[in-house]
């Protein structure tokens, strides 16, 4: 930060002077400023041009709100100089708005002068070339062309303005003599002391030996472009799939030569392929790495942590409080989200002004909150998560709350609501007065805010990237931001784990701690468990139950469990593995699925495959659960390797009232029965590793299990398939033409009568 | 028959018998009415077995076969759903084509997957048991079939199939899911 007492004289503007006066912490986001500084200055030119050619009101409001997040953003990284130069070009601009007039050309000369000042000093001190400015010429030319500004009315809009003398900029003494003639300018207000010359208003045209190294400078990369690498580098990983998938069918063919029971004949074909199989094994593994690479530098390019635009607001909130004289504590929970560097550009000002509008108008003097019964400290949050593709964002202070009634009599002052209007409004119709242009409660102007632009700064910069922006408050309890906008490139923190089959990811962001199950920490009820805690007791819930994968199953000691901490809620989750944690891009569930509360999205792992995403808010909320845990009286198990058969089955049972699990193997199957009671398998007869018969035979050997009805399906019907079916122990037989023909149910209800009836 | 016509103008009882006659059959031939373009048009359509039974979809609709591999499926999610995959990029659904239609179930356990466009401004992916084949169907046939039709699905009875064939609106279909269990 700069330090106020480091003379400004040109004689002592060094750049190592003004570099060891930075804070150290806030040096290093010098290069991320200059570029938004420039972004920012080139959209305040352009203003600035518009408003001295034509004038109009909207202009006047963007120019304003331009030069008022210049200003935010240089205090924010302790940049007090520029801040203040931003500053006097504000004051130097607002008294013209809503005058309708085109900007004078004095004015505009000064302004953009003041902008070449400003970019020139922080180019330099960012080590992009040049000498540190002494800003002091800058101020001295926005008050004087200020002072004549206000001298005369301001031109109207569409007439053509006058021709225009370049203000003379001041010059010392001496050179002063030898200018005879004196300009209209010239009678301005003299300049508190001669003053040295400001850079030259066009810079000269580029020399090669101008243009710094491209290494250091970068490359200039449309959206467009990146998007266009983002999905090539989708179409690597499907072709990676695809690999896969022809290996796999080799791997088919090599097993039927084998079959065919001709080895010797086919001993070298069955080498060759089985080397090209092993081959493209090796090649699969290498692409996925290379799209996990691409992928990964792809991101960098195009993403960055959430903390590169909340850690200066901490140093920010500190010189506010300083200057306001109250006390604060910015928490920030999800900073490690990356998020696409646009958005992230688009948010700086936004959070800067909120922020400062915190601060300084929302939390009370130490002594007040005291008197209040709060903590002398108030306490600031920001709390960042994406889901899906929208980035969410909350802003929110423990202080007065706002003040309906001062936002009545504000809006009837500044002829924004009649006063019968403002009587009857209700209070979110005040709120949103707060982001109209020029609303502000405050009758005087201070350097923080008072001004007017602020709020529709941030609803404006929000807009711009399709976002929205709400506000919730409760008098003399706080104020929230609530700021949600697309973000399709951001990524998010996950830990994968397991249930059952299903990998899921969780949200690293709620995730309080993991730890082992032990016994002595549960107290495991038929109605519910619960998990000692931190001195609590708080609910233990058995994620595959969640998901409706299976019943309940009271964690076994040394079973991973999760504390999730949602909105002040917490429960433990009992899940079958944690795999390990990832940074992943959450996308949207398509329109088929993204209704459901339970999963905000899905990402895709190295090897392509898809992750769904839990919604944390869901797996705290116990009323969620109501449809998952609901126990009813009959429980059905599938059995199928086959994805589209398990679905089509449990389709056809639960329309017969079942709840149905489903298993896509035999050693799945039996891990569900050693848990739960069912009153009906229905089982495939042709499964990989373990065959229906033989899960048939396995579930007869177990006494446990002979009440359970079997019944199996397979693709050829005939008696003999009938045959081994009744004497593995199964009570009925299917084809898949029966089924077809939707003879499932009927059958259920006849083996689980015979069942029954054999029992007794 | 070779007529020589002749180069000059002449009456028309004045032509031989035989000109005459051809010319007659010519202006015959250009006094009846034209052939429809109705009935020159056809209408593409991907025929695949359901059970028992023959169903298509309209070609246009048809983007891809894809194998039923690496779908992940959705706990929670309506029975419909078997599943979400990647696509070219977007994430897609896979649904039940047998349960989207009320309980019809496949002879064999379906292997591909049809991904469609159903003109909803999404892609989503259907399960089918074989690659369907490409068949022509004329167009005043399914036009007329289409004008009886009430539903997402529309019979159409083709001259000398014992079997009439269930033409599929995937977008009708798709919007009539059931609501999810979560």
């Amino acid at each position: 930060m700069a330090d106020p007492d480091l003379p400004r004289s040109p004689s002592n503007l060094t750049l190592a002077a003004l570099r060891a006066a930075m804070d150290p912490l806030l040096a290093p986001l010098l290069p991320g400023f200059v570029e938004e500084a420039e972004g920012l200055a080139a959209k305040v030119t352009l203003h600035l041009l518009d408003l001295e050619r034509s004038g109009g009101g909207r202009a006047f409001d963007d120019l304003a709100r331009g030069l008022h997040t210049l200003k935010g953003s240089a205090a924010t990284i302790g940049l007090d100089d520029l801040a203040d130069l931003a500053h006097r070009m504000e004051d130097a601009v607002l008294p013209l708005r809503g005058q309708g007039g085109v900007l004078p050309p004095a004015l505009a000369d000064a302004l953009l002068r003041s902008l070449d000042a400003f970019l020139a000093h922080v180019r330099a001190l960012a080590g992009r070339g040049g000498e540190p400015q002494d800003l002091e010429p800058a101020r001295a030319l926005l008050a004087a062309a200020q002072l004549a500004t206000h001298a005369q009315p301001s031109p109207p809009a569409h007439t053509p303005a006058p021709p225009v003398k370049p203000p003379k900029l001041p010059v010392p003494p001496a050179a002063q003599e030898e200018t005879p003639h004196l300009s209209p300018y010239d009678q301005l207000p003299a300049a508190p002391r001669p003053l040295p010359p400001l850079p030259p208003e066009t810079p000269p045209p580029p020399s090669p030996e101008s243009f710094p190294p491209a290494l250091e400078e970068g490359w200039r990369v449309q959206p467009h472009q990146v998007v266009t690498l983002l999905q090539e580098v989708e179409r690597l990983r499907e072709l990676r799939l695809r690999v896969d998938e022809r290996r796999r069918e080799l791997e088919r063919g090599i097993a039927l030569l084998s079959r065919l029971g001709v080895l010797a004949e086919t001993a070298e074909a069955r080498a060759l392929l089985a080397g090209t199989s092993r081959a493209l094994a090796a090649d699969g593994e290498e692409a996925a790495d290379l799209v996990a690479s691409l992928e990964e530098g792809l991101k960098q390019i195009t993403t960055l942590p959430m903390r590169t635009a909340l850690e200066p607001l901490r140093r920010a909130v500190r010189d506010l409080c300083k200057a306001t004289g109250k006390e604060a504590r910015l928490e920030v929970v999800g900073a490690e989200v990356s998020l696409d560097r646009r958005v992230l550009e688009a948010l700086r000002g936004p959070l800067v002004q909120l922020v400062r509008n915190a601060v300084d108008h929302g939390l009370e003097r130490p002594d007040e909150r005291e008197a209040r019964g709060k903590h002398r400290e108030g306490a600031l949050t920001i709390r960042v998560e994406q889901q899906g593709n929208l980035l969410f964002l909350e802003v929110a202070d423990d202080g007065r709350g706002l003040d309906a009634e001062k936002i009545r009599e504000a809006a009837v002052r500044l002829s924004m609501l009649t006063p019968e209007e403002a009587r009857v409004a209700l209070p979110q119709q005040l709120w949103q007065l707060l982001f109209r242009p020029g609303f502000t409660t405050r009758e005087e102007v201070s350097a923080v805010s008072g001004r007017g632009v602020g709020l529709d700064l941030v609803r404006a910069q929000l807009l711009e990237r399709r976002g929205h922006v709400e506000v919730q408050s409760v008098a003399g309890q706080g104020t929230r931001f609530l700021l949600s906008l697309p973000a399709d490139l951001g990524s998010s923190p996950l830990l994968v784990v397991r249930a059952g089959e299903q990998l899921v990811g969780v949200p690293m962001a709620a995730i309080e701690s993991s730890r082992s199950a032990k016994a002595s920490e549960m107290l495991v009820g038929r109605g519910q468990s619960t998990l000692d805690y931190r001195d609590q007791r708080i609910p233990l819930r058995d994620l595959g139950a969640l998901l409706g994968l299976r019943q309940p199953e009271a964690p076994e000691p040394g079973t991973p469990l999760l504390v999730i901490q949602q909105q002040g809620e917490r429960i433990a989750l009992a899940v079958d593995e944690v795999l390990g944690d990832k940074e992943l891009m959450v996308r949207p569930l398509p329109a088929e699925t993204r209704d459901l509360p339970a999963w905000q999205g899905a990402a895709t792992l190295a090897g392509g495959e898809l992750l769904l995403v839990l919604r944390p808010e869901w797996l705290v909320r116990p009323e969620s659960h109501v449809a998952a845990s609901a126990t009813p009286a009959r429980r059905a198990l599938v059995v199928d390797d086959s994805l589209t058969a398990r679905a089509l089955h449990r389709t056809a049972l639960e329309s017969g009232g079942y709840q149905v699990h489903t298993a896509s193997s035999a050693r799945q199957a039996l891990e569900h029965l050693r848990h739960t009671a069912y009153e009906i398998l229905v089982c495939d007869v042709a499964m990989e590793e373990m065959d229906g018969l033989e899960l048939t035979r396995a579930i007869r050997a177990r006494p446990e299990t002979q009440g359970l009805a079997i019944i199996v399906v397979s693709a050829h019907d005939g008696e003999a398939g009938r045959a081994r079916g009744a004497a593995a122990g199964a009570d009925g037989f299917l084809s898949k033409r029966d089924c077809a023909s939707g003879r499932l149910l009927a059958e259920v209800a006849q083996v689980i009568a015979r069942r029954k009836e054999g029992q007794r | 028959m070779t007529v020589h016509l002749p180069t000059a103008p002449v009456a028309p009882d004045l032509l031989p018998q035989d000109l005459r006659d051809l010319l007659e059959r010519r202006a015959a031939r250009l006094r009846a009415p034209a052939r429809s373009p109705e009935e020159d048009r056809v209408f593409w359509v991907a025929e695949f077995p359901l059970g028992e039974e023959r169903w298509a979809l309209p070609l246009a609709v048809l983007r891809a076969a894809v194998p039923l591999e690496m779908v992940t499926p959705v706990p929670l999610s309506s029975p419909q759903v078997v599943g979400i995959l990647r696509f070219q990029g977007q994430i897609i659904s896979a649904l039940s084509l047998s349960a989207l239609l009320g309980g019809h179930g496949w002879r064999q356990d379906p292997a591909v997957l049809l991904v469609v466009d159903p003109g909803l401004g999404r892609l989503v992916a259907l399960d089918c048991e074989t690659i369907p084949k490409p068949v022509a169907l004329p167009h005043s046939l399914v036009q007329d079939a289409l004008s009886r039709s009430h539903g997402a699905v529309c019979e159409i009875s083709l001259p000398g199939a014992a079997a009439s064939l269930r033409l599929l609106d995937v977008a009708a279909l798709v919007s009539r899911q059931r609501a999810p269990r979560g």
